[in-house]
């Protein structure tokens, strides 16, 4: 019986928990297919609404305009009397729901989103590209090459791990700048290409447990390196590739600190300083603010669910084995 | 087996460029930078250790490490708390468990940018979630808090957002808890162990590795915050929220003075070290290792 009942308070927990944690984005979704006006009012509403009143036998959306004392001036927004005014008590106004798909097209409009995306997508294609390319070969040379001092480079590898990122990053923005580096995307997208110390580690711990006697035979057979790491290694690394790519990929959506440093003009802009400059620049309507964020947000959402698992493995990869 | 010095220096060629040109160069010219005077567009002049000396007297670099201090203290151990307890939740035999971690799981895959933008929101005094859900609580209107436009509420309103990210360390301390074999539990409570002691001398033990390792990680990544003030605050009102990195941030690419941010750098590095070596020696009595 006890533990019944134990049991009974623990999924209650377990639920108000949840709905808690999913509050916030019900609420996102919510305010971004909100009209303006109720943006603005504070009572906890998770429905969007809009305001109608009863016209000639029917209620029509209206938009409220101003107060004339104690009534209401309002716009007709649908039906046979469209765009005219009315003043009218405040109390003959009634609510009903409503998605004002506008804060979508409207956002759309003010922020160059696609041409945005397309920035965000070429940089993120590069970095994983080139950090799953560098990162599974040198990977292979400090698991299954066997030569002197590959120790050493492994340890000055793991030591450059500690290295805060702000340290190397006054001295990078100078070397990019004599480069002449500054407003492309070169140096959100080269250093990909040159390895990634956490990606390196992880893949070299999993290319250790590929059996040699494997890599022999293919070396018998007349195998060179190059040959092993693409025919052997690789096809049984998919799922480790998969951790790589996944979170790689992550990491150069959500890049802020990067873009924000090397891209200077409006139209190589990612999504992410994109949207923190329309933050800034259309701070009051929110509406649409929000309807900008479930945009960006989205994409991320899908991964997760169609990389579920890689998403599972690789968070015990980084957590219990780094 | 023979050695292939050549082949294994060809695979980790781009490796060791990137090591090189990317980390060992610039921490080298790092670290001459921070014993510089170097306003961006002159070259750097040496000046020993001045940089250093006018960071001691800079009252706004005080401000930002105890700024910083306080979210890492506040953040890091309460994000553990709540991400334990949402772990022990999870760690129930009910029906969808998958569907509630899943549910935890999400605010950490949203975007830094897009969860500013959403949380500038969720704050917002009048209008937010946050103060609705006071409001519906009955706290009284003079009790509500201004969030991010007052000065003694904006800090914990970004250590509050912090928590909505609780769900990631959730996931590995259930992980954790799933690897403790059951017979523990049993063994303990046939010894007449309570909930209690149960949780206090088997399930913390036994998760003490995974728990130390989040503490770490939680404290390397709060001392580097950045771009959640950045977008939110700018470090505002009254640099009530002036992350270390962000001033750090504003001496490089708005005062330009690669010198003073240069050493500020180093200053991090020097306290993220001695902060993580600090955590590791007061938990190697409690942390217990498999054997």
């Amino acid at each position: 019986m006890k533990n019944r009942s134990n049991r009974i308070v623990g999924f209650v927990a377990l639920v108000l928990f949840a709905a808690l944690f999913t509050l916030p984005f019900l609420w996102q979704v919510s305010t971004s297919l909100k009209t303006e006006d109720q943006v603005g009012k504070s009572e906890f509403d998770l429905i969007p609404r809009a305001q109608t009143y009863r016209l000639d036998g029917s209620d029509v959306e209206i938009k409220p305009v101003e107060r004339k004392g104690a009534d209401q001036v309002i716009e007709v927004l649908e039906g046979p009397k469209k765009g005219t005014r009315l003043t009218v008590a405040p109390d003959s106004l009634k609510l009903r729901p409503h998605l004002e798909w506008s804060n979508y097209s409207g956002g759309f409009q003010a922020f160059p989103f696609f041409r945005m995306l397309r920035n965000t997508l070429v940089i993120c294609v590069l970095v994983v590209l080139g950090t799953s390319l560098s990162c599974s070969l040198a990977a292979y040379g400090l698991a299954c090459v066997p030569w002197k001092g590959r120790e050493t480079l492994f340890w000055i590898m793991l030591a450059t791990m500690m290295l805060p990122g702000q340290v190397t990053m006054i001295p990078l923005f100078q070397t990019f700048k004599g480069l002449g580096w500054i407003n492309t995307i070169l140096p959100l997208v080269v250093p990909a290409f040159c390895g990634n110390a956490f990606f390196v580690f992880m893949l070299r711990q999993f290319y250790r447990t590929i059996p040699a006697s494997l890599m022999e035979a293919a070396r018998i057979d007349g195998a060179t390196d190059l040959r092993i790491w693409a025919t052997v290694v690789l096809p049984l690394s998919k799922a480790a590739l998969a951790v790589v790519a996944v979170f790689s990929f992550i990491g150069a959506w959500n890049d802020f600190l990067g873009p924000l440093l090397y891209l200077m003009d409006d139209d190589k802009y990612t999504l992410a300083i994109g949207l923190a400059r329309l933050q800034g620049q259309y701070s009051s309507d929110w509406g649409r603010m929000m309807a900008m964020s479930v945009v960006m947000t989205l994409p991320l959402i899908t991964l997760f669910f169609l990389a579920q698992r890689t998403f599972v493995e690789g968070i015990k990869l980084g957590g219990v084995k780094g | 087996m023979k050695s292939r010095f050549w082949t294994g220096i060809a695979f980790c060629s781009p490796l060791i460029f990137g090591l090189l040109a990317f980390t060992v160069l610039p921490v080298i010219a790092s670290f001459w930078f921070s014993l510089c005077n170097y306003p961006i567009l002159e070259p750097p002049h040496y000046v020993g250790v001045a940089n250093y000396r006018d960071l001691a007297r800079d009252d706004q670099f005080w401000h930002s490490i105890r700024n910083t201090f306080v979210y890492v203290l506040g953040s890091v151990p309460l994000g553990m708390a709540v991400g334990l307890g949402l772990a022990l939740l999870l760690n129930q035999k009910v029906p969808g468990i998958k569907v509630f971690r899943t549910l935890f799981f999400l605010p950490t895959v949203v975007p830094l940018v897009a969860n500013s933008v959403l949380w500038i929101r969720l704050l917002n005094p009048q209008q937010g979630l946050v103060n609705s859900f006071l409001r519906l609580l009955h706290v009284p209107e003079s009790w509500m808090p201004g969030w991010l436009a007052d000065e003694r509420w904006a800090m914990p309103g970004l250590i509050l957002m912090s928590l909505w990210g609780a769900g990631g360390g959730a996931v590995l301390y259930l992980a954790a808890l799933q690897d403790v074999p059951s017979e523990l539990f049993e063994a303990a409570e046939l010894d007449g162990a309570g909930p209690t002691q149960r949780f206090r001398h088997v399930t913390i033990p036994l998760i003490s590795p995974v728990l130390l390792f989040t503490g770490i990680m939680g404290l390397i990544g709060g001392f580097q915050e950045f771009a959640r003030a950045f977008v939110m605050t700018q470090g505002g009102p009254w640099d009530s929220t002036l992350f270390y990195c962000l001033h750090l941030f504003n001496s490089a690419f708005t005062e330009f003075r690669l010198g003073y941010a240069s050493a500020m750098a180093w200053v991090l590095f020097a306290i993220i070290l001695v902060a993580t070596v600090a955590v590791m020696r007061a938990s190697t009595k409690h942390v217990q290792y498999e054997q």
